[in-house]
């Protein structure tokens, strides 16, 4: 029997950082004021304090401070504050890579979806996003309107990839 | 040694299930088909038209005889054939089409009618006077159809799942398994999928000493330890484009009460290469009552003795076009049965009969004859001299057709195979490949039917006859695809499996051409039914779609309000009290906001945070008021155009600061609205500097709406709150929070909104106070009477895409200097035309109005327009409703009739304007 769990992890603050010009430029000064560059579409960079994930070609999810992000941006994009909206997930143990192939169209079970990567899909018609933690964990940005009802699912499915 | 079906070899039935009612045993492993066998039961289905008694006929998935229905309540799966589920302790199974009972079937009485019902019969019956029609479309719908669909909602569950391999096998027979391993040693990602419990295929019916049950199972196991996925009881039942396959799997056998609560799982499957491994179909062979229970297609009989043990029939007749039928032979024999005769059709032939068994050249069977139950006679023309035998059993075999759907599904062609006077697959554009014998089916001689057409049956599922072909030929169906519509022949449950290549030949000989000149119908998917629960999967009980939480749903359940859906939310309808009813607690509620105060949950309202130096450049493209002349904190509404010029959608916009806006839309909507959002943004103007970010679930928002709002909003922040259209920033119990002075209810009123996880102690902090006022929260209906007093639009009712800003009264407001999508489109001249439908307020002369009610002029007429909502002035009383009107902006002061014969009310009515309550928006203002 596969061990999974399923946890609603408590509020973060979360942001869309959306770049309309010069990335490759704001790039550098998140380098130089953060210790990262922005990171390629499907990956995550990141610091304690802050980690971007890029779902979008021009939004990044910030997840941490965004404090410092504001003067990274300058004046090639601007931060919205989403948290309100998204309720984080966690699935852990070793079976959470099925469970995201349940109701999705997504391959979860790719090698290359690593820890540190990230995905914007739809889960059982719900959108989602998806950051590796590390082999063992998966958190889910889910939004907060559907959150409970897709952790009734995940728990529903969860014989189905030999959990209980 | 009694005549008839019976196992081989008694013992080990340790599986307990009913049919009709009557208690037998089977081993485990058998399918109920095997069983019924066993059991010497040999009648287990009536004939879709008919009502002929039918038995077992093949031993797969391509069965049209023996359907049943199995499993009680809700669960019960109608036309499930018996030869594709396999039995299970306690199973319940039931013959079909039946009255009374499945011996003494009353229906069978239409077989004595059959000359009155030929090909056809149902169109026949659409011609003539409608008259005719109506006295037997009663009698024709009790007649029509197989097994009864459940009643009861199904108990089960059905999940849907994703996944993805470079090489897909579909079929587990030994050039499945084959085709697997070697994939899977390549170093592949492969899938292998078998809609049979048992991996192996026809080597269960032929063993092969060099594929024996320990090749397949350390294949199996291979297989899996290279990383590969086997799935048993799977059926690869759709081929889409791009590799995407759809396989159905069971998860528990039809009727069982599943392990986990899930009956079966939908697998989305992209594959980099697809291998068919899916083997042949035999055909039965046209003669008098070649339908009868004890006529087996001759390779069904191999697999029922050599797999299941079953003898079919102790004294066999086997009839013949090719070499295969010579096995089934020795397989009879070393059962036990006496193989009286082969009959093959051709003139000679190199296979090799059993020691002692007669081959008889040049014969054809030409009928049988028997009781419901049991057959008893075959009799053939052999070169010419009919000859009979006394015999319980005749297994024939007509060829072998390819099982080419998934191939054909994937876009296939198929070519004309001469020597197996089959279709095998031919070129296909997909990575697809056919291996085994669907890609080399055996060798078979065509052989001219014998025997009466009218009792010679080509689609046995739904008694379509050799007859019924060559009526439709001489009615001038010449297309095979006419012919099939005009003959039923190939639909229903089975799609032709078996019939398709027998009527193809029928057909070609009739024309005087070949095969493939006659025609092919095409496959479609599924290949085998599919359960509906299936494709709807999890949300199978809630319109395939989850339900939207609000952020307050726990506050609003604590109050026991009445659930109303609007798209996938669910929002409180009205918080009755005591005995109240709906209506008297949506007055209640509407009074107290006309009065006091009251509040109301608005979080479902879109909402999108647009920021950067070009936000007001943007916004001024999707609204078609003017936004860049916002001073910063104040706000106003808006609308939306499509391209054609008609309204799609409203709200209001609020300049939050220098280069950041709040755009707020209808909740139905948001999906559109953030599509179209994006398509301005990334596709229209993609140079913009300028961010869109949904924050619909961001924020929770709630109306404090009545004449004490604004007092005891002050109280709660501290503050005078902002004026009509301004917003300001405050903190309510602790939480930072938006206000909006923003009224949809007519009243002086506020949009709250603060981050939704936070949003719960601002709702306790409102409804207290409103409740020390007497105030309460209020739900949709109230919120509907008060915005129709009000005279407020609502998407989906009044904006329903066929107004444009004019239309609704709202073209004052739209930005002169253009440039906002739908700009041009207004310029049409169609769309200022005189007696466009317009928007009009109406109030009745007595009674009530009816919702969707038609307006009709004073001398009757077609309708000139319809009420869009319906409701009551919320203090005086006297129903109001908003309309569509033809050139309704005129006509202030006409007399209607508001008409809803669906309703049952008709209502004398007055066009006013469509402004109940405060029209000059006086109470708007402190």
């Amino acid at each position: 029997m596969t061990e999974l769990t399923i946890t609603a992890l408590p509020p973060a603050p979360l942001n869309a950082a959306e770049i309309w010009s010069n990335p490759a430029q704001v790039s550098v000064r998140c380098q130089a004021a953060l210790g990262f560059a922005l990171p390629g579409m499907g990956q995550s960079a990141g610091s304690e304090a802050l980690k971007l994930l890029r779902y979008e070609p021009t939004v990044w999810l910030a997840e941490g401070d965004v404090a410092p992000l504001a003067a990274v941006l300058a004046e090639d994009g601007a931060i919205t504050a989403i948290g309100g909206g998204i309720v984080r997930v966690r699935i852990a143990g070793a079976g959470w890579r099925a469970l995201l192939m349940q109701g999705g169209v997504f391959e979860a079970e790719a090698a290359a979806f690593a820890p540190g990567h990230c995905a914007a899909t739809v889960i059982d018609h719900v959108a989602v996003r998806l950051f590796v933690e590390n082999e063992d964990a998966c958190l889910a940005y889910v939004p907060s309107s559907y959150a409970a009802a897709l952790m009734h699912f995940w728990h529903d499915v969860l014989p189905l990839v030999g959990a209980d | 040694m009694s005549a008839g079906p019976s196992r081989i070899s008694p013992g080990g039935e340790t599986v307990t299930f009913t049919f009709d009612a009557v208690t037998y045993c089977a081993r485990a492993g058998d399918t109920l088909a095997a069983a019924l066998l066993a059991n010497g039961v040999g009648l287990v289905a009536r004939s879709f038209k008919y009502h002929r008694p039918r038995g077992i006929m093949a031993a797969g998935i391509e069965e049209p005889n023996a359907l049943v229905t199995v499993g009680e309540g809700g669960r019960a799966e109608p036309n499930t054939r018996a030869t594709d589920l396999f039995v299970y302790e306690g199973m319940v199974a039931k013959s079909q089409n039946a009255w009374p009972s499945l011996s003494l079937d009353l229906g069978a009485a239409l077989g004595l009618a059959s000359p009155a019902l030929p090909a056809g019969f149902y169109y026949k019956t659409f011609f003539g006077p409608a008259k005719r029609w109506m006295r037997y479309e009663w009698l024709i719908r009790r007649a029509a159809g197989l097994g009864n669909a459940p009643t009861l909602p199904d108990p089960d569950k059905f999940a849907q799942r994703a996944a993805f391999c470079d090489v897909l096998v579909v079929g587990a027979g030994p050039a499945g398994i084959k085709a697997a391993l070697e994939a899977a040693e390549s170093g592949a990602q492969v899938m292998l999928v078998e809609q049979d419990a048992v991996l192996g295929g026809s080597l269960h019916r032929d063993p092969d000493p060099e594929c024996d049950a320990a090749w397949i199972a350390a294949s199996a196991a291979r297989i899996a330890a290279l990383g590969g996925r086997i799935l048993l009881r799977t059926t690869a039942s759709g081929y889409w484009d791009h590799n995407f396959l759809t396989l159905t799997q069971r998860l528990a056998e039809p009727g069982a009460v599943p392990a986990h609560g899930f009956a079966q799982q939908l697998w989305h499957l992209r594959a980099g290469r697809v291998v068919l491994a899916t083997g042949v179909i035999e055909r039965p062979i046209p003669f008098t009552n070649n339908d009868r229970p004890g006529v087996m297609l001759a390779g069904a009989v191999r697999t029922y003795v050599r797999r299941y043990g079953v003898l079919p029939g102790r004294r066999v007749v086997i009839a013949a076009n090719n070499d295969d039928a010579y096995r089934t032979a020795a397989a009879l024999i070393e059962a036990g049965a006496e193989v009286l005769a082969i009959l093959d059709s051709r003139s000679s032939s190199t296979a090799d009969a059993p020691d002692g068994v007669p081959v008889l050249y040049d014969a054809r069977p030409t009928h049988v004859s028997g009781t419901a139950h049991r057959l008893s006679r075959v009799t053939a023309l052999v070169r010419e001299r009919e000859q009979s035998w006394t015999a319980d059993l005749l297994a024939v075999s007509g060829g072998f057709v390819p099982v080419a759907h998934l191939h054909m599904q994937a876009g296939g062609k198929l070519d004309w195979n001469e020597a197996a006077q089959a279709f095998v697959p031919g070129v296909t554009h997909q990575n697809c490949v056919t291996i085994g014998a669907a890609a080399d089916p055996v060798p078979a001689t065509p052989a001219a039917p014998a025997g009466h057409p009218k009792k010679s049956f080509v689609d046995f599922q739904n008694d379509v006859s050799l007859a019924d072909i060559d009526l439709a030929w001489q009615e001038g169906y010449r297309s095979v695809e006419h012919l099939k519509r005009y003959t039923t022949l190939g639909m229903a449950t089975d799609q032709g499996k078996t019939s398709n290549m027998v009527a193809l030949s029928r057909l070609a000989e009739r024309g005087h051409v070949s095969v493939p000149q006659a025609g092919l119908t095409t496959f479609r998917p599924p290949f085998t039914p599919v359960t509906m629960g299936l494709f709807a999967g999890a949300g199978a009980r809630n319109a395939a779609a989850h339900e939207r939480r609000l952020a307050l749903y726990d506050l609003h359940e604590a109050r026991g309000p009445v659930w109303q859906p609007l798209g996938y939310w669910f929002r409180p309808r009205a918080y009755t009290l005591g005995s109240e009813t709906l209506a008297e607690a949506a007055l209640r509620e509407a009074r107290g906001v006309r009065t006091s105060v009251g509040l109301t949950d608005v979080s479902t309202l879109a909402k999108f945070e647009v920021s950067g130096p070009d936000a007001a450049a943007l916004l001024e493209i999707v609204c078609a008021t003017t936004v860049s002349k916002l001073a910063a904190g104040r706000g106003r509404y808006t609308f939306m155009l499509r391209e054609d010029g008609m309204v799609f959608d409203d709200g209001t916009v609020w300049r939050l600061a220098e280069d950041r806006y709040l755009l707020t839309s209808s909740t139905g909507g948001a999906d559109r609205m953030a599509s179209h959002l994006s398509f301005v943004r990334n596709v229209l103007r993609p140079e913009l500097r300028v961010s869109v970010v949904n924050v619909q679930e961001h924020h929770a928002g709630i109306a404090f709406a009545g004449p004490k709002a604004s007092t005891l909003l002050a109280g709660l922040i501290g503050e005078a709150p902002p004026r009509h259209m301004s917003l300001a920033r405050a903190v309510i119990a602790g939480v930072p929070v938006l206000l909006l002075a923003a009224s949809y209810s007519g009243e002086r009123a506020f949009e709250i909104y603060a981050e939704a996880t936070q949003a719960q102690p601002v709702w306790r902090a409102l409804a207290a106070a409103a409740e020390a006022e007497g105030g309460a929260p209020y739900g949709m209906d109230a919120m509907e009477l008060l915005r129709i007093e009000k005279g407020h639009v609502v998407v989906g009712g009044e904006v329903d895409g066929r107004t444009t800003p004019r239309d609704l009264g709202l073209d004052k407001m739209l930005n002169k200097a253009g440039g906002f999508i739908g700009a041009n489109g207004l310029q049409r001249p169609a769309l200022s035309e005189p007696g466009r439908i317009e928007l009009v307020g109406l109030e009745a002369l007595g009674g009530e109005i009816a919702e969707g009610a038609m307006l009709i002029g004073a001398g009757g007429g077609a309708p000139q327009g319809h009420v869009t909502a319906a409701g009551r002035r919320v203090i005086e009383g006297g129903a109001i409703a908003l309309a569509h009107l033809a050139g309704g902006h005129a006509r202030r002061g006409e007399e209607l009739t508001a008409a809803s014969p669906t309703r049952g009310i008709t209502t004398r009515v007055r066009v006013v304007a469509p402004h109940f309550y405060d029209p000059a928006g006086e109470r708007y203002r402190d």
